[in-house]
């Protein structure tokens, strides 16, 4: 069963693709700069913080789960990593507290997930006032100043005409895809997504792999929020607000099934490049912003029409 | 400013030229403006005093074009503002573009609007940011590219340049002194509050609590709790509030939404008469409501002339004009008995207006 999901995984990913292209050429027909360098670095800018979340997110859904929390997540390690910032503490250390936050959020969601027995969409609609509560209490509601420069031009920086967050996504990315298609792990999330009995049967440590998931979310999420942080120079207890919806969507987009047993991190990637690249071209023609959560919401529906379409009977 | 701005970059110019090799962002450009303090800004100016001291609005350049990115367009206050940039874009015969963010929490995605609109090249960008931080990386962009930029109201960029807008802690201040002349009896009140951790809702909160505690000892907060800038939320919270404190006199709300929500609750518990409300931004439903007798007041801040304002000095900061680093933009407490002072044409309420600002009143 597996096997056959493998094999037409990228005739899927292909479809995204296409239409990609077809968005990216309408707009470039439209609208003069589309095409431009520094509007597509732009595109992959602000497609960044997305495709980050939507990673983590992508596995989760493979596994059958889904991860509600991860603006919360993002903006509770984000204003702790702030203060220890601001105090002082050397870069690296602060940074490294961020993302000991995020991964230590995403296990407590997957702890009670797989061992609490409970639905993840409700630990983590739970979890998603919790840690956006914390983030408030921590900080009294007002936006931690004074990122010192030294941590803030680490993600500032470029290479080869890359922002470093694109470089960062990149690097993710391959991670992630090695992570599902080449370990044992890949196989697990695949497996307990499919069908989670089965797997338990064949012996997969589906507890395991739940918190695993969880966990590399949480990371994820704190990443991003380290991105953000260092471009903005400010952490806000309110960052992150509805994120979990964008990487949903990036992942739909992408070939993700709710259902589980299905995605792909190629797919998601190409998602959260679509929704850059519609708010970006949509934003060059002055559409407006009513129009342009149209233009999102029916780009998603058409997907999943194609996705339909190219895979049969689901 | 830009003189200093330039002395700094060439006795840097070493270090700058590293940075340059990093492809470090230009912030380190800005770092000689001290960070904005809106409410305390030694180089400001009240708006009606722009065409008194900088003459009249130099005729624009063909070609000219305004962008603006405002917060959200769900709230009447912003398309109220982008109608003031639309009404003196008219006048001045110049294009205005508006957008904005598809919600009042959507950071990044205002900022992808704010660096889009960049690349699309306009002449000069009027932003109002959600938070102190989020347009950041934009401004930065558009100091590279020069095109000026103007923060129009609410959340304040530390560096910016030119501040346009009234001061968020004032709205409270008003609120408060609204109700220790008015209700000089005293009482428990009850504060609806925007959107936890919102610069305006902070702002605005802490200066009516403030206010409230040095000018008064009657008064006495019961409850400050968020209604999200969401009516049927403070419905829910206001009835609460009532149920717990039946002997409640006022309720001070963050923004209109949430004050007409918070009208009904009253309305429902049969305490018109005994608890006040007062609201903030001025949209047309509280109008409405307060011409019924229900809403008691409303601080208006003016969004079609803040926004012709901003307008205004963005064309004369194209033209080369110097302008003072904050426009100060005005606001009033309006109820029933002083409606027609204000909200009568535009000649009249600026007039009105000025006439406060010069006799000092608060």
């Amino acid at each position: 069963m597996t096997n056959v999901k493998l094999r037409d995984l990228p005739v899927r990913d292909m479809g995204t693709l296409f239409g990609l292209v077809l968005i990216f050429a309408t707009f470039a027909f439209v609208s003069p700069i589309f095409m431009e360098s520094r509007n597509l670095v732009n595109i992959l800018q602000q497609s960044s913080i997305n495709a980050c979340i939507a990673i983590g997110m992508t596995l989760i859904i493979i596994s059958g789960g889904i991860d509600l929390s991860v603006g919360p997540v993002a903006a509770l390690s984000a204003v702790i990593s702030a203060s220890m910032l601001a105090a002082g503490v050397p870069p690296w250390i602060g940074m490294l507290a961020g993302l000991a936050v995020g991964i230590s959020c995403g296990v407590v969601n997957g702890v009670l997930i797989a061992y609490g027995g409970l639905q993840p969409f409700i630990v983590t609609l739970g979890t998603l006032s919790i840690y956006r509560a914390l983030a408030l209490i921590y900080t009294g509601g007002n936006p931690v100043l004074n990122i010192p420069s030294e941590f803030r031009s680490w993600f500032g920086n470029s290479l080869a005409g890359l922002p470093m967050p694109v470089i960062i996504v990149c690097i993710v990315s391959a991670l992630a895809w090695v992570l599902l298609r080449k370990t044992p792990i890949g196989e697990y999330l695949l497996a307990v997504g499919g069908n989670e009995e089965a797997a338990r049967i064949a012996g997969v440590p589906v507890a395991l792999t739940k918190v695993t998931a969880y966990a590399i979310s949480g990371g994820l999420a704190s990443l991003a929020a380290m991105i953000v942080v260092a471009r903005l120079g400010a952490a806000e207890p309110i960052l992150g607000n509805l994120w979990e919806l964008e990487a949903i969507a990036a992942a739909a987009i992408g070939g993700a099934s709710l259902l589980g047993g299905k995605g792909g991190i190629v797919g998601t990637l190409l998602g959260a490049i679509i929704l850059g690249a519609m708010r970006n071209g949509l934003t060059l023609l002055n559409v407006q912003a009513f129009y342009q959560l149209l233009a999102t919401g029916l780009v998603i529906l058409l997907a999943m029409l194609v996705d339909r379409l190219t895979r049969g009977r689901a | 400013m830009q003189i200093t701005k330039w002395t700094h970059v060439r006795r840097h110019s070493l270090a700058m030229a590293f940075a340059l090799l990093g492809c470090v962002s230009l912030s380190s450009f800005a770092q000689t403006l001290k960070p904005l303090d809106s409410d305390r800004e030694p180089d400001r100016i009240e708006w009606w005093q722009v065409s008194e001291k900088l003459g009249a609005l130099p005729k624009a350049k063909p070609g000219v074009k305004v962008g603006a990115v405002a917060k959200t367009l769900t709230n009447e206050y912003w398309r109220l503002l982008g109608d003031g940039y639309k009404k003196a874009g008219d006048k001045a015969g110049v294009t205005v573009d508006l957008q904005a963010a598809q919600s009042e929490g959507d950071q990044l995605g205002q900022l992808a609007i704010a660096e889009n609109m960049l690349s699309k090249g306009y002449s000069v960008l009027l932003v109002s940011p959600q938070s102190d931080a989020n347009l950041q990386p934009a401004v930065d962009a558009a100091a590279k590219a020069k095109v000026p930029v103007v923060n129009v109201n609410d959340a304040v960029i530390p560096l910016a340049e030119h501040y346009i807008g009234n001061v968020q802690r004032d709205n409270g201040v008003r609120a408060a002194r609204w109700f220790v002349q008015n209700k000089p009896a005293g009482g428990k009140i009850a504060v609806i509050e925007g959107m936890a951790g919102v610069y305006a809702a902070v702002q605005r909160t802490e200066g009516f609590k403030a206010t409230l505690g040095k000018e008064s000892t009657k008064f006495k907060v019961v409850a400050s709790v968020p209604g999200n800038w969401d009516r049927q939320l403070s419905y829910d919270t206001a009835t609460n509030i009532l149920q717990q404190n039946p002997d409640l006199v006022g309720f001070y709300c963050n923004n209109d939404t949430m004050a007409l929500g918070v009208v009904e609750a009253v309305k429902a518990a049969g305490k018109l008469a005994q608890v006040t409300v007062i609201g903030t931004d001025g949209i047309g439903d509280a109008y409405k409501s307060i011409l019924a007798g229900e809403l008691t007041g409303t601080i208006d801040s003016f969004p079609v002339l803040t926004g012709e304002v901003a307008l205004d000095v963005s064309l004369r900061l194209l033209a080369g004009q110097k302008v003072p680093r904050v426009v100060a933009t005005p606001q009033a407490l309006i109820t029933k008995q002083n409606y027609s002072r204000y909200k009568g044409d535009e000649a009249a309420q600026r007039k009105a207006l000025i006439e406060d600002a010069k006799s000092g009143a608060k």
